[in-house]
């Protein structure tokens, strides 16, 4: 063999040996030899060995595989059912371990099934549009201080000018939102509406419960969300009734209802509360200039017939794009045109600006919460699993030395405990999909008001539900199956197994199931805390005392003031064209180096004292009229982020007027703490733009509200009135923000629950098996303190490990989750960690004394007699 | 022809040993189609033709001698059965009448 030099490599030989059929195999090695040294001849042998490897693959063909099954061709049912009944044998055995374990499971399931229905709920968003493909919003990108923003206006002749231009457009629909008063007999509100092309019912899949939607195309129709027709109606079907839309103190027209939409789907971005014809706005509003380019509608929409031709219709915008930068003036210059599609327009819509459609981006945020939730709980009930599954097999070894004796390999134990696990999954899934639908599921939509539209009959959600089953029984029988099959028959039947107590294993799970629980317990309380801690944190401003109402003109400002400044409580009043938390503008600030985009509000002397604003440094503007014209006031942020040293007398350009800073007012929240301070300017306001009246009251704040109320009622009975108690302002806010607490409590109580329940499982396996023991050390005198230190001494090592790492991995974890979800959050301190940490504790040393109390009433007769 | 049907490449590959006689082995018959169809073929290609013909019965085998070049392992002789030369025979009528039907058609396409 001297010429046998050169070998081809050995891993594919291996390779070929491990798949292919014995009878082959000299055959196929021989050939692929040969061949191998051919082209050793003929290659060079790098060349050589990497076709030998190449080839081998390829021998991977059906025909040349091994058989994997084998002989095992029997029938199983037999086998398979005997598991069965074992299983459900062993469940009512132990009663208390089958509920700790399927209880578990089943919370965990729960608990998967709200994400389902969670995410189902978003991802459904907007989906119900039959033309969700083809419709695309009309947006445009500008650049505002540097970096490339995206806003969902549109300038008003794009839409006309479209339709005519593309002949791949199938419909345009114009949308333009206005705010009116509605009058239908006796009912009047402030309502908003929505002027819209009639193509709008035909682009967007909004079913009408009753009449017509192409009635859209006259002008005298209306249309109402089920929601209107209700609160105007009652459940009547409406149609043909009159209903008056007041557009302002003059012009006002009788609309008669042609249409009812059904109820909206819960999940959607886009809906409306009344629909007239776009051309409604020539009469209700002269001035509106459908052809400047300078002027903008809340909305276009446009349908094409193909996906495809968006690139070619976004490539031919640039025409438009010159119309609108030659009109407008270069603060508002703009990059580009772009489509969203409607399908996906509610995750991006929280981008684009001055977009009408309403952003889902929180419940993405929220669906990975609740994923990483899910997995920390059927974490935790697969731990509990596996503890008692090993702890208890200390009673089955007999069971399984017997079946092995029989002729049972260890792949078929193994099988037998993964199915008995598969049958106790089942039922934790039978009761957790309950369990989600009728309490979960409905808990989580109460405390958030809001309906998921959740129902069993999806044919995913089954496909959901058998992955988390195949998971779980897995995950959980996995470990314990292997672990429990590998003793030898010899030494079980012998009794020499020793085995359950000195596990490490067991320790390691029921410490993780520890920090996970303190995990959860620090997210209770810190949001908890942080809610309280929210709902002290100062505005910035003196909200309490202060309250503001919205008038139409200058005149009615001057009327409502001149009476309430005759109540005794009222210290001061301010008139102003925006107000804060209610209505801004945005303006781009001209220095000498760059430009910076800020918020603007307009605003009169008093504003300042009214609202109870700080000003740091400077002065507030002169109460005299025409004063101040080109003075401004900024605010702490914005000083911040131009790094001025010296504010005052800074100055600046907006479009062509020269500004100078006049002073620097404290930062305040203009917002709700959901959303980030923006740097922020005041102007001093024009007489003829007041909008708002604020009032700071010294006391009685309800009274004064309601006076208020009623002289605006006197004044101007026409014209609801609009305005509230500053402290009001945020809505629903503190509702949501509450809502955070409840929900992790919710969650925190399970996790705990399971985390006790599995400590209670695997100490009273533990004293069962030493029940004989503790009885000989009570005859023998042994007093309570040496009993409970018995049987606490493996716990108490493990418990502090599981705190000391958990306590400063739950308070980095709540750092993290915090500054995720809040954009001010409270100061994060140890208080939260230690508080979850001595709640946990406790409930610990509850569980544990429950135990010692059980074996100390134990009659050491009745231990001796066990077995 | 119905039962036991015979693919493209298999019945190249059966042509092949009928036509090798004694030296169809593996790489023998892997050379001459080679050279024949001037292309590559792997080794796994020809390895499941021969096995799935031997399966239904075009092909027997038995061990020829072993070389040193072949590591020391013996050849497999592939040898084709008299079945296997009726179906290669009706085939070839099958194709030979189909080819009768249709020159006249074909020529007059290229006519026009």
């Amino acid at each position: 063999m001297t010429h046998h030099v050169i070998d081809p490599p050995k891993w594919p030989l291996r390779f070929l040996r491990f798949f292919v059929k014995k009878e082959y195999l000299e055959e196929i090695e021989g050939d692929m030899e040969e061949i191998f040294q051919d082209n050793v001849e003929r290659f060079s042998f790098r060349k050589a060995r990497r076709i030998y490897a190449w080839e081998m693959l390829k021998l991977l063909r059906p025909v040349l595989i091994k058989n994997s099954s084998g002989i095992q061709q029997i029938n199983q049912y037999a086998m398979f059912s005997n598991y069965f009944k074992i299983s459900l044998r062993g469940l009512l055995k132990n009663p208390l371990n089958s509920f700790i374990n399927i209880f578990g499971l089943s919370a965990a399931i729960g608990i998967c099934v709200l994400l389902y229905a969670f995410a189902q709920y978003t991802f459904r968003t907007d989906q119900f549009h039959k033309n969700k493909d083809v419709v695309y919003l009309a947006t445009f990108l500008a650049n505002r201080d540097g970096s490339e923003k995206q806003f969902g206006i549109t300038p008003r002749p794009l839409g006309e000018m479209l339709k005519e231009d593309f002949s791949q457009l199938r419909k345009v629909c114009r949308v333009q939102d206005r705010s009116v008063i509605v009058k239908q007999e006796d009912n009047v509100f402030h309502e908003s509406i929505r002027y819209v092309d009639p193509s709008f019912l035909e682009m967007f899949t909004f079913q009408l419960k009753w009449g017509t939607s192409g009635s859209l195309s006259d002008v005298n129709s209306i249309i109402l969300s089920q929601e209107m027709s209700t609160k105007y109606f009652g459940e009547e079907n409406p149609i043909g009734q009159s209903i008056l839309l007041k557009f302002d103190k003059e012009r006002s027209k009788d609309f008669k209802v042609t249409g009812v939409a059904q109820k909206f789907p819960e999940a959607r971005s886009i809906d409306f509360n009344f629909l007239i014809h776009f051309d409604n706005l020539r009469t209700s509003e002269p001035s509106y200039d459908f052809q400047d380019w300078k002027e903008f509608v809340s909305a276009t929409f446009i349908q094409v017939a193909n996906p495809a031709d968006i690139a070619a219709i976004t490539a031919r915008m640039i025409k438009y794009k010159n119309f609108q930068n030659q009109a407008v003036e270069k603060d508002w210059a703009i990059s580009s045109f772009a489509f969203e599609p409607l399908a996906t327009l509610h995750q991006h819509s929280g981008t684009i600006r001055d977009n009408i459609s309403t952003s889902s981006d929180s419940n993405y945020k929220s669906i990975i919460f609740l994923a990483v939730i899910s997995l920390f709980m059927l974490a935790l009930a697969c731990f509990n699993y596996i503890n008692i599954a090993i702890v208890s097999a200390a009673k089955r070894l007999k069971e399984i030395g017997v079946r092995k004796s029989i002729g049972a390999s260890r792949k078929t134990v193994i099988v037998q405990f993964l199915s008995e696990n598969m049958v106790i999954t089942f039922f934790a899934l039978a009761i957790g999909v309950l369990l989600g639908r009728f309490v979960i599921v409905p808990w989580f939509e109460q405390i958030n008001y809001f309906s998921t539209d959740f129902t069993l009959n999806d044919q995913t959600l089954w496909v959901y539900l058998l992955a988390i089953l195949l998971f779980t029984a897995i995950a959980s029988g996995i470990y314990p199956s292997f672990y429990i099959s590998h003793f030898q028959v010899v030494n079980i039947l012998k009794g020499s197994v020793q085995f359950g107590k000195k596990n490490p294993i067991t320790k390691i799970f029921l410490t993780f199931q520890l920090i996970l629980a303190c995990i959860l317990m620090t997210s209770a309380v810190m949001f908890t805390q942080n809610s309280a801690y929210l709902e002290k944190r100062p505005w910035g401003y003196n909200q309490a005392e202060s309250m503001y109402a919205e008038v139409p003109d200058q005149l009615a400002y001057e009327q409502l003031s001149a009476v309430m400044a005759q109540y005794p409580s009222i210290i001061s009043i301010s008139g102003s064209a925006h107000h804060i938390a209610k209505s801004k503008t945005t303006a781009v600030l001209h220095l000498p180096e760059h430009e910076f985009e800020v918020d603007q509000l307009s605003v009169d002397a008093n504003y300042f004292k009214t609202l109870g604003l700080e000003i740091l440094e400077g002065r507030a503007f002169n109460d005299h009229e025409g004063s101040d014209k080109q003075a401004v006031i900024v605010n702490e942020l914005l000083v911040k982020n131009l790094a001025w040293q010296q504010p005052i007398g800074q100055q600046f350009r907006i479009g062509s007027i020269q500004y100078e800073v006049i002073g620097v007012v404290k930062d305040f929240h203009s917002s709700s703490f959901f959303s980030p301070m923006n740097p922020l300017i005041f102007l001093a306001a024009n007489k003829k733009d007041y909008r708002y009246l604020s009032l700071k009251v010294a006391k009685d704040e309800m009274e004064t509200h309601k006076a208020l109320q009623a002289q605006w009622a006197k004044l101007y009975p026409e014209i609801p009135f609009q305005g509230s108690l500053q402290e009001d302002v945020w809505g629903n806010y503190f509702d949501q923000i509450n809502t955070h607490g409840k929900f992790w409590r919710g969650i925190a109580l399970i996790a705990v629950l399971l985390a006790s329940l599995g400590l209670y499982g695997l100490m009273t396996l533990n004293v069962a098996g030493r029940v004989r023991e503790f009885s000989i050390r009570k005859v023998l005198g042994a007093d309570t303190m040496s009993i409970a230190r018995i049987i606490t001494m493996q716990y108490w090592s493990l418990f502090t490990a599981a705190l000391l790492i958990g306590a400063p991995v739950s308070f980095v974890f709540l750092k993290f989750i915090l500054g995720y979800a809040y954009e001010y959050h409270m100061p994060i301190n140890y208080s939260g960690t230690v508080i979850a940490v001595s709640l946990l504790v406790i409930v610990l040393v509850a569980t544990v004394s429950m135990q010692i109390r059980k074996l100390l009433r134990l009659n050491p007769v009745d231990g001796l007699k066990v077995e | 022809m119905k039962k036991t049907k015979l693919g493209e490449f298999e019945e190249l590959v059966l042509l092949t040993v009928a036509a090798l006689q004694h030296d169809a082995y593996g790489v023998e018959i892997k050379r001459e189609l080679e050279e024949r169809l001037k292309d590559k073929l792997s080794v796994g290609s020809i390895q499941s033709a021969l096995k799935r013909m031997e399966e239904k019965g075009f092909l027997t085998s038995a061990f020829g001698d072993a070389t040193q070049k072949r590591g020391g392992k013996r050849k497999r002789i592939y040898s084709t059965t008299s079945h296997a030369h009726k179906v290669l025979a009706e085939m070839k009528e099958i194709r030979a009448a189909l080819y009768g039907s249709m020159p006249k058609l074909a020529f007059d396409l290229k006519l026009i």
